[in-house]
């Protein structure tokens, strides 16, 4: 016989739960977790590279890519932790993913877990990968008018990084609009210009995680 | 494609509920999407209709019900819709803005054949 049941259950709940697990894990080792989203090409491997020369924090990377290892390897050039997650297709990291990655980390030597997710503005702002935060990457050659077409990411995001700010002189970005539309989706966000390679804006972006990280172990 | 990801954890999931309620047959599904989600409903079916192919839920009818975005500001409490998208409230000027309705991301209901017909 046909009947009706009620759900209202939240279509994400068996990928929140893995997210809750890897929470539960970061807050007993008191490791960081940030998520790094942004489309590809933004910078977000050269955000991490930079990072790493201005960091006095220990951090590894877990690198989300439909193929390639190529970012682990870059990572890896640096002395880095790095696994490398491929998703065979797949357009963003799932908790179940992270969650195999983290049992090849080394926990009890980390400070910061950075997860880069697979590039791409949409689906990846959807699934909770148990990240106490999620970070922006947008560069300048991508457009002023990211952060109302994608406003779930930019809404959610706990800082956002303009990357290729050294680009603006031959690009027609309208940074104004671009600030204006951040703060209104997020008016409390961080927002950091950068030049990643040459490390413009680096030593606010690690100020700010070791905020960050003080903050979660206080 | 956004609307694949989701229609794949769907079906995970209401296949992990009939299982559960051990249900011979679901008729139809019927989701609460917020339109912060950036779910287009036609491409949502679609996506559905050719995942669930060779499934159990093939020949299922998938009803997406979109939310509009609705705010609302903690501090003088008054309310507006998505015709002014921003966490700043148009009336006071505070930060303090809620987004009450727009996020949604729910299986609201399953019609479904028990065991018992």
């Amino acid at each position: 016989m046909a009947k009706t049941v009620e759900i209202k259950k939240s279509v994400m709940a068996a990928d929140e739960k893995i997210a809750e697990k890897i929470r539960s894990v970061s807050r007993e080792k008191g490791i960081l977790i940030i998520n790094l989203i942004g489309s590809p090409g933004a910078g977000k491997t050269s955000v991490l590279e930079a990072t790493y020369k201005a960091a006095d924090f220990r951090f590894a990377v877990i690198e989300g890519d439909i193929a390639t290892t190529r970012d682990a390897e870059r990572i890896a050039l640096l002395g880095v932790p790095a696994v490398q997650i491929n998703t065979h297709g797949g357009c963003h990291l799932e908790a179940n993913l992270v969650e195999s990655a983290f049992n090849e980390l080394d926990l009890d030597s980390l400070d910061v877990i950075f997860i880069e997710n697979v590039g791409n503005l949409v689906c990846p702002v959807e699934f909770d990968l148990g990240e106490d935060y999620k970070v922006a990457v947008n560069s300048i050659p991508e457009g002023s008018d990211k952060p109302l077409k994608y406003p779930h990411l930019f809404h959610k995001a706990g800082a956002v990084l303009l990357t290729k700010l050294d680009l603006l002189p031959y690009i027609s970005f309208d940074k104004e609009l671009f600030e204006s539309d951040v703060f209104k989706l997020n008016p409390r966000v961080s927002l950091i210009e950068m030049v990643p390679v040459q490390g413009k804006g680096i030593e606010e972006w690690v100020r700010l995680v070791k905020g960050w990280l003080e903050e979660k172990r206080r | 494609m956004h609307e694949m990801s989701l229609v794949e954890s769907i079906m995970d999931a209401i296949l992990e509920m009939k299982e559960q309620n051990e249900w011979v047959r679901i008729r139809k599904i019927v989701l609460r999407i917020g339109d912060m989600r950036q779910v287009i409903p036609e491409i949502m079916v679609f996506a559905f209709r050719t995942a669930s192919v060779s499934t159990p839920l093939e020949g299922a009818e998938l009803v997406v019900k979109a939310v509009k975005l609705h705010f609302k500001c903690n501090d003088c409490q008054k309310e507006w819709g998505e015709e002014n998208m921003a966490f700043l409230c148009p009336f006071c000027g505070s930060f303090e803005v809620k987004l009450i309705h727009g996020m949604e991301l729910e299986i609201e209901s399953l019609e479904v054949d028990d065991t018992n017909g």
